[in-house]
């Protein structure tokens, strides 16, 4: 070890303080904000918006760039379309190019407000969680937050090294709430393309518009495309839900996001109420899009699920489960070995999260004697066990 | 995670050496995509025996040499060529052996994109490509090649004899659906043989040359009846392109709504899913050997990707030749690697 260190001290130009920042300077003057690389394979990866569903893209943690997510959503409920805000309100807060089809600008101006990067609101609710901890060593306990929170707070009275290199990562994913507006800069700059009807496909005007928006603009921009509730007639005329318009407007789309493979992705979402998953037509659609997540939302009126849906009473109780039918590049290349394909997941949308979690279902109710009863015995002792 | 072979012993024998005139249908559902068989039968034919392939020393080794033609209707050349470098397979550079070719049935098959649009595509799209090839590439591909459609089947004629001077590197051709009915698909045709007859024309005696079809399915899906083709006009297309070939392969899609909504739900199908059952399971009777992939039926697994089961097609001469029909366990690990077991194994 030591004969290590004296190497490093020999060789000149070598400040040793600044070894543990080289890595990060290195890798930030030439990424995008809102850009960063797969954690599994170091394919650029942009933010959903929600921070667990990033978690769920098959370790990628992010959306890799030119790919379709499909959100699919039973009932009349609006959770994907949560989900969609979060996704176009990041790409603003990012600065990218968002382009939304077939809603009016009314739909932008919802946008939910931004609250601070998704890491901020991890690190206050852990904080909550501390406040009825021990506390020892008191004066250091706000140190580890230090670089997350900092832009929330004033003068940091603790300019140490960690502190600035985290300033200068940008959030990759940000947190938002519903009940609030964005207001942003570049919030002027998304692109609302409307649905006309046609004799022709209604999507060819669509796709046209796309692909010179992202073809004649400059290289390094980045595009978000937002399509909510595709086919929902009340936005598409009659004759969008013909296969050969749809699927070859799907077709094209997937054309254009491998054309420009590492500056677009898109999320749209389906009502399946009105074109069910045992359809054909729905199903060509989920084979033409990178991720298909299908959102089943609980009933409305299920109290009783909202007691015990929840594994504890802190918290809150899931409001609908969630299915991954397909991940983007995982699938791609045969499927198989993720940890979160094939869980169960239940999701909670509340004010400023939609948070996706394992679903588990707590012990069945009323049965408290029977779980006293075992209790004292605890775990039963090897000696039990062993014949 | 020892890394494994890029052909598992238990597929060998089922991926390579085709026999003449064989028609292999390789059929997913939403959950078990195919490429990595469609990789597993490119590997088959493209590498050479010799274990110290890497050094350039293919051009020795015995028998038959093998060329492949790839049209692939769902993924980008961009796709399959960094997949295949996983297995060691160079398709760029296999592709200037006129090894293989690659047919594009993604970009541009049913809008072409405007003209102004090719010079800003290239640096980012195809970030890897080297710069030099830019200039040159604009002049002929966007000039003659986007004019009107219409004018599609002439321009590709003039055009498929210049492979020298194709759009981008190892794409040999890129397919442009336009019309309706008979005349589209046979443009399609004319254009798919062109390349075939292009690698054939420096093929001797004995070569082989191995057509792979990826999810021709696509093509009847987003056209259907109401533009002039069904099942019966697709399966003809694939016909007429098996002849040009020595061993033809197909990937298919045979989730549940797409097969059995066509039998079961009555008078309630809608022609996307009657057609597509009519193609697939025509196909089927047709093949020497169907390879379903499906996922696992009692849910996923962290060590299993899929089931795949070989079973013989309707195509198959039971008195010439056996086919052994199984029922394996496959996984793709995170570096790419397959390994197809039995139940029970590891």
């Amino acid at each position: 070890m030591s004969f290590r260190k004296r190497n490093i001290g020999l060789s000149p130009g070598v400040d040793r303080n600044a070894v543990p920042n080289a890595a990060a300077q290195l890798a930030a003057p030439e990424t995008t904000p809102g850009i960063r690389p797969s954690p599994d394979d170091g394919r650029p990866t942009t933010s959903t918006g929600t921070r667990s569903l990033d978690n769920l893209l098959a370790g990628h943690a992010g959306l890799p760039m030119g790919k379709i997510l499909l959100v699919e959503e039973n009932g009349t409920t609006d959770f994907a379309g949560a989900l969609l805000r979060y996704y176009a309100a990041e790409g603003v807060i990012q600065e990218q190019k968002v382009h939304v089809v077939g809603v009016p600008e009314q739909w932008g101006r919802s946008l939910p407000g931004l609250i601070g990067s998704a890491e901020s609101l991890d690190e206050k609710r852990s904080d909550r969680r501390k406040d009825d901890r021990m506390k020892i060593a008191w004066r250091y306990e706000r140190l580890g937050e230090f670089g997350a929170v900092a832009g929330s707070r004033g003068a940091p009275n603790n300019p140490g090294e960690q502190d600035t290199a985290a300033k200068e990562a940008p959030a990759f994913c940000h947190a938002f709430d519903l009940t609030k507006r964005l207001t942003h800069p570049s919030i002027t700059n998304m692109y609302f393309i409307p649905v006309m009807s046609s004799k022709e496909s209604p999507f060819l005007a669509i796709l046209k518009q796309l692909q010179t928006a992202i073809t004649s603009s400059a290289a390094n921009t980045i595009h978000r495309i937002v399509i909510p509730s595709l086919l929902n007639p009340t936005i598409y005329p009659p004759n969008a839900s013909q296969p050969e318009h749809v699927l070859q407007f799907f077709h094209a789309l997937k054309a254009l996001m491998s054309a420009h493979n590492t500056r677009v992705t898109a999320m749209i979402t389906v009502p399946l109420s009105l074109y069910p998953r045992s359809s054909g037509l729905v199903r060509w659609i989920e084979l033409l899009s990178d991720g298909v997540i299908e959102l089943c939302p609980f009933p409305h009126s299920a109290d009783a699920m909202a007691t015990s849906g929840a594994a504890t009473s802190q918290e809150e109780p899931p409001q609908g489960m969630l299915k991954t039918h397909r991940l983007p590049v995982l699938h791609e290349r045969g499927g198989g070995s993720d940890q979160n394909v094939g869980q169960d997941w239940a999701f909670v949308l509340s004010r400023r999260r939609f948070e996706i979690k394992p679903f588990s279902l707590p012990p069945a109710e009323g049965d408290t004697e029977a779980q006293e009863a075992s209790a004292p015995g605890g775990m039963p002792k090897k000696s039990d066990l062993e014949f | 995670m020892p890394s494994q072979p890029p052909l598992p012993p238990l597929l060998a024998p089922y991926v390579s050496n085709l026999p003449d005139s064989s028609l292999t249908l390789v059929s997913s559902i939403l959950g078990a995509t195919s490429n990595w068989l469609v990789l597993r039968f490119l590997h088959a034919a493209l590498s050479s025996p010799s274990p110290n392939a890497a050094f350039g020393s293919d051009e020795l080794h015995n028998g038959t040499k093998k060329k492949v033609v790839l049209v692939s209707f769902m993924r980008s050349y961009e796709f399959w060529r960094t997949e295949a470098k996983r297995l060691g397979l160079d398709l760029a550079r296999l592709a200037d052996k006129q090894q293989f070719a690659f047919i594009d049935g993604l970009s541009e098959l049913f809008y072409a994109p405007q003209p102004t649009a090719t010079p800003s595509i290239s640096p980012s799209g195809l970030g890897s490509s080297p710069r030099t090839t830019l200039p040159m590439r604009s002049p002929p591909g966007a000039v003659p090649g986007r004019s009107p459609q219409p004018a599609w089947p002439t321009v590709t004629g003039a055009r498929g004899n210049a492979m020298p001077k194709q759009a981008e590197p190892g794409i040999a051709k890129k397919l442009h659906f336009s019309g309706r009915g008979l005349a589209s698909l046979d443009a399609l045709e004319k254009d798919i043989s062109s390349v075939i007859e292009q690698q054939k024309s420096s093929m001797e005696d004995g070569d082989e040359l191995l057509l792979i079809i990826d999810q021709p399915d696509l093509l009847l899906a987003a056209t259907g009846p109401s533009m002039g083709i069904g099942a019966t006009e697709m399966s003809e297309w694939i016909t007429a392109l098996q002849q040009h070939a020595h061993a033809t392969v197909l990937t298919l899609a045979t989730d549940a709504p797409l097969i059995h909504n066509a039998s079961t739900s009555g008078g309630l199908a809608t022609p996307i899913e009657t057609e597509h059952a009519a193609l697939v399971i025509g196909l089927a009777h047709r093949a020497r050997s169907v390879m379903q992939l499906r996922t696992l039926d009692t849910g996923a697994a962290k060590d299993v990707s899929g089931v795949l089961r070989i079973s013989r097609g309707g195509g198959l001469n039971a008195s010439e030749e056996s086919l052994e029909e199984r029922e394996a366990l496959y996984f793709i690990q995170r570096d790419g690697g397959v390994k197809v077991f039995g139940r029970g194994e590891s």
